[in-house]
């Protein structure tokens, strides 16, 4: 299960982030997508040989924690996406695909012309979407 | 899944916000109408550029951004290529399009034609018309600086029409 996802702009200014738990650990999740930004830069100013190809958006596993696994992606325009999520077992083709969509509904909230760049995204469809896309994960890899 | 876009009615939005910022609201300050026309290519260029790299790896250096604004971003846009691209290995870079579609239907009088070429919009005081085409010119340069400058590359951008329809954007990287 996804427990939090943000989207963090080129200045590391957080321009979405939504938790979806029951309890009451906004805070802890939020330290950890803070805290992954940090691996986020590490990774793309010394990329490794064997990690994931050289420049790819999706950055795979940025690092593991006792209870959680945190994801990153980073768009062309240094936009970058965190993912944290408790299953431990995940597929990397999931990821992916849930960066991709996650991708596409950004670019289609930010071409709202009525947002503001760099500002935080505050539209409800978008908020809708994403929802939509975190419960859809792993739906498959259950299946 | 592709959206299309009626050209003639985004060539008519064109010549219509062009001539209400230059005849309406800025009348007396062409300067002002230009930088407000730039703007707003500035934010479709910013929101395409974010649209069109979606599945992308990133670029590595400026060259390959420009690279992309010359092939798959020209091509979304105008469906065509840029038709000649120079550089100076120093940050300037000049993307020819030699039928600039949003020129392609603008026609100078030949009596005033006669008078010369034009080498920048900011300098052509004294030709009207060409002076006239040369405000429909702040949009597409706009939109280059947009893109790349959400790509991470500060610039500025300025267009040459020496002759139509041909038309070539010199874009400057700021170090």
């Amino acid at each position: 299960m996804i427990v939090c996802v943000a989207v963090v702009g080129h200045q590391n200014n957080p321009l979405y982030i939504q938790s979806f738990t029951e309890a009451d650990d906004a805070l802890k999740l939020h330290h950890i997508v803070h805290c992954s930004l940090d691996v986020v830069d590490e990774r793309v100013n010394n990329p490794k040989k064997s990690g994931p190809t050289l420049n790819e958006t999706f950055l795979g596993l940025l690092y593991p924690t006792e209870n959680y696994k945190v994801y990153g992606y980073l768009t062309n325009t240094k936009v970058k996406f965190i993912m944290v999520t408790t299953d431990l077992d995940v597929r990397d083709a999931d990821v992916r695909n849930f960066f991709r969509r996650f991708h596409a509904a950004y670019v289609d909230a930010v071409s709202n012309p009525f947002h503001v760049p760099g500002k935080k995204i505050t539209s409800r469809t978008f908020a809708e979407r994403v929802s939509t896309i975190v419960k859809s994960f792993g739906l498959n890899a259950a299946g | 899944m592709g959206r299309e876009v009626s050209e003639s009615c985004l060539e008519s939005l064109l010549t219509e916000i062009v001539s209400s910022y230059c005849n309406g609201f800025y009348a007396n300050k062409p300067e002002l109408a230009a930088r407000r026309i730039e703007a707003i290519g500035f934010q479709v260029g910013h929101q395409l550029s974010e649209r069109y790299t979606i599945d992308r790896q990133r670029f590595t250096d400026h060259l390959e951004a420009i690279k992309f604004i010359c092939k798959d971003f020209w091509s979304e846009l105008f469906k065509k290529q840029i038709d000649n691209l120079k550089t100076n290995h120093r940050g300037t870079f000049v993307l020819q399009d030699n039928r600039f579609r949003w020129l392609a239907h603008v026609s100078v009088d030949p009596s005033l034609d006669a008078s010369g070429s034009i080498q920048d919009p900011s300098a052509m005081a004294e030709n009207k018309a060409s002076q006239a085409t040369g405000m429909h010119l702040y949009f597409p340069c706009g939109i280059i600086r947009g893109a790349l400058s959400n790509l991470g590359i500060p610039c500025a951008v300025s267009a040459d029409i020496s002759n139509l329809p041909a038309c070539s954007f010199v874009v400057r990287i700021k170090a």
